[in-house]
């Protein structure tokens, strides 16, 4: 705090009680000196009442009593003593003592309320500084105390965070415990689907016939643990019961045995399953022998009955040596194990028929086979045989016509010449025709192996060696980029000859045929396009074209095989054959091969 | 016949009529003597090499230099002679050419495989039989000619 305020707060003498003061004192100091005491100078000094100003500390009253009394010690002594005073005591020196003893009463006296005044100040100063300790005592306490709020506040959050965090450690226990309940179910699932597995693969063959219901009551033993020692598979066949597999501890024996009055015999009529608790409490039953053991071995047991083919036909047994009560549990499995039993034992049964159908099957086929290729090689042998005999007889009609012709020609009639002409014509067409039945025959039966064939070459030999395909008989255009294919060389060229044959065959009397020959790749396979400017063929006919012996066309010479054989020979060679045409527009031929590697 | 003392004889095995009258005519067409002997079966082939009745006169069956089989045959095959002949050591060194309306590969193979020095085509027409007259003619019959 600055000083003056501290100034302010600091005690002051009131005006109206330091004025009473003063004339007070005055009064009675001048009733003293002036009136009582008139005439003799008084000891007592003016300086006692000054000291009044200790109690009353105001320099103002002090300096104002000062005043008053040196004025007061004047008048006495110049003006009330003179006359009667002895002369040593002269009035200004009698003045002046009372002066300085009056100077020095309140110098003194003013010092001291002046220290007393600065004390005042560091009082206050003091109490100042004290208050405001006390100020900053009070703010940290009441900063403790929000502190002590918020400690109290973080505590209890701790607290409830504190119990969340167990509820949590509640929950966990809680999964904790589900998730070994459920891995304890899984476990007992994944034991019956192993017993399954194992059931199952004792179907596909490997195992001897009869493994699978051994496997199924081993597999209801493991299930059942000690609550059996020993499960049998039985079949019902006539009137007895036929062991079909078994498993245990102590095995039933696997003789046949009477079906009247078992416990088979009881489920497989009532089709549900039965238990008998005690088998000594059910002397009419008929119990199996055990098959190491001579008196009775078993006391208690469980069957389910076995649906072959959808009727009841044996049972699945399971026998204790001890006498007990069977659980729903137990039930359950018997039946469970039954079912699959049942299953395997159909599926088993079925596949036996399957492979017997099939060995059937196979003999049939091999003989078939047998029979046919016996066939196949008859008629092989009969279509050379027959166009070998044909050939010579048409060799010596083609032949004597041509002599007839050379030698005797001036002594025929223009008929005469004209049937002479037919008979030739016949006999190369006759000639023809057996050697595209040939082709097409070798093109069905022959293997044909496959080689990477650049076509490019092929088709260049062809026009080189056949001047039909030459200009100026007809211009033959092989494009750029006609990639090598994989094909068998006799099949392509025979395919090439055909289709070029074909496309300067077909062309309107006066015009020179042009066929132009290119190739479109695929990822591996090549078409390659025949392009002609030949009659075209309608849309109707074109499903008809690569069939055998179709002819379009009386006009132009054929035997209606070249076609056939080609897309034949295609198809072989795993590609097809095609035509895009429109009648007057030409044709275009594709055959699709697949591209060498 | 001084034709066939100078020259090594021909002999045509054959069964068809026509085709040896289209080569008789087809030799007689290119200068050829055209009375070469012909047998019709694979049986009077053998008996003719063998020098068997009736062939047992060589004056009258000189064994010939060159032969013309065709392989189908009564009795037995071209195929039969060729591999009779070629297991005989006079019959060894003789020219034998198949003479065939077959062009399949596994006839020309096993020809080849029998030992047969030549294999020809038969024409598809009878016409056609001067193109193996004069084929025979430059290739065997006449090689001083060449």
């Amino acid at each position: 705090m600055p000083i003056q305020s501290i100034a302010r707060h600091q005690w002051r003498p009131h005006i109206a009680i330091s004025v009473t003061l003063l004339v007070v004192l005055t009064a009675a100091m001048g009733w003293l000196r002036l009136i009582h005491y008139r005439d003799q100078p008084l000891s007592l000094t003016y300086g006692l009442p000054l000291l009044l100003c200790l109690w009353y500390p105001s320099r103002p009253l002090l300096w104002s009593l000062v005043a008053s009394f040196v004025s007061m010690a004047a008048y006495k002594a110049f003006v009330l003593l003179p006359g009667d005073m002895p002369a040593e005591f002269s009035p200004a020196l009698h003045w002046s003592f009372q002066v300085v003893n009056l100077l020095s009463v309140a110098v003194v006296v003013h010092l001291v309320l002046r220290s007393l005044e600065s004390l005042q100040v560091k009082n206050a100063q003091l109490e100042h500084s004290n208050q405001e300790l006390i100020a900053r005592e009070e703010e940290i306490s009441r900063q403790n105390e929000e502190l002590q709020a918020q400690t109290e506040e973080l505590a209890q959050q701790n607290e409830e965070i504190q119990q969340q965090s167990e509820e949590v450690q509640q929950q966990a226990e809680e999964l904790q415990a589900q998730t070994a309940e459920l891995e304890l179910a899984n476990r007992a699932l994944e034991r019956r689907q192993a017993l399954l597995e194992n059931l199952l693969q004792s179907l596909h063959g490997i195992d001897e016939a009869g493994d699978a219901p051994r496997r199924a009551c081993e597999s209801v033993l493991t299930l059942l643990g000690d609550a059996a020692v020993s499960a049998a598979i039985v079949v019902r066949s006539g009137g007895e019961l036929v062991v079909r597999g078994s498993a245990g501890r102590i095995p039933v024996s696997e003789e046949r045995r009477p079906l009247a009055g078992s416990l088979a015999a009881i489920v497989i009529e009532h089709r549900r399953t039965a238990a008998i608790a005690d088998l000594r409490l059910r002397p009419d039953l008929l119990v199996p022998a055990a098959a190491e053991a001579d008196g009775p071995a078993f006391r208690a047991s469980l069957a389910a009955p076995l649906r072959l083919d959808g009727q009841p036909a044996g049972a699945l047994e399971v026998y204790s040596d001890r006498p007990h009560e069977w659980t729903r549990e137990q039930f359950r499995i018997v039946e469970w194990a039954a079912a699959q039993a049942s299953l395997i034992l159909e599926a088993r049964r079925l596949h036996d028929r399957l492979l017997a159908t099939n060995a059937s099957l196979e003999t049939q086929v091999r003989q078939r086979t047998l029979e046919l290729q016996e066939l196949v090689n008859e008629l092989e042998h009969f279509s050379y045989t027959i166009t070998h005999d044909l050939r010579a007889p048409l060799r010596a009609m083609h032949g004597y016509a041509g002599m007839l012709e050379e030698e005797c020609l001036a002594s025929l009639n223009e008929a005469g010449r004209n049937y002479l002409t037919r008979i030739s014509t016949a006999a190369r067409r006759m000639d023809q025709l057996i050697t595209d039945a040939l082709s097409y025959s070798k093109a069905v039966r022959h293997e044909l192996k496959m080689t990477p064939i650049d076509p490019v070459r092929l088709l260049r030999g062809m026009i080189d060696s056949y001047p039909v395909f030459q200009p100026p008989n007809s211009r033959i255009e092989l494009m750029e980029g006609i990639p090598s294919v994989l094909a068998n060389e006799a099949g392509l060229t025979q395919c090439f000859s055909n289709l070029l044959s074909n496309a300067v065959k077909f062309v309107p009397s006066g015009v020179t045929p042009h066929v132009r020959i290119r190739a479109e790749r695929s990822s591996n396979a090549v078409r390659l396009w025949f392009e002609d400017n030949g009659i075209g063929i309608a849309p109707a006919m074109q499903p008809r074209l690569f069939k055998m012996f179709q002819r379009l066309s009386k006009h132009y010479d054929g035997t209606g095989i070249g076609l056939a054989l080609v897309r034949k020979v295609a198809e072989r060679m795993g590609g097809r054959v095609g035509v895009e045409s429109e009648p007057g527009k030409g044709s275009r031929f594709w055959i699709d091969l697949n591209a060498a590697p | 016949m001084t034709m066939t003392r100078q020259r090594p004889p021909l002999l045509y095995v054959e069964d068809e009529p026509d085709d040896v009258f289209f080569l008789r005519a087809a030799f007689r067409r290119v200068g050829l003597p055209p009375d070469f002997p012909v047998v019709e079966d694979g049986e009077k082939a053998i008996a003719y090499f063998a020098g068997e009745p009736p062939y047992e006169d060589r004056e009258r069956h000189p064994l010939p230099s060159l032969v013309l089989l065709d392989l189908n045959l009564p009795l037995r095959s071209g195929f039969e002679v060729l591999e009779w002949l070629r297991s005989r050591p006079e019959g060894r060194t003789l020219d034998v050419i198949i003479f065939s309306s077959s062009g399949r590969p596994e006839d020309r193979s096993r020809a080849a495989e029998l030992g047969a020095s030549g294999y020809l085509l038969k024409p598809a027409s009878g016409l056609d039989f001067a193109a193996i007259a004069s084929e025979l003619k430059q290739a065997w019959l006449n090689p001083d000619g060449r």
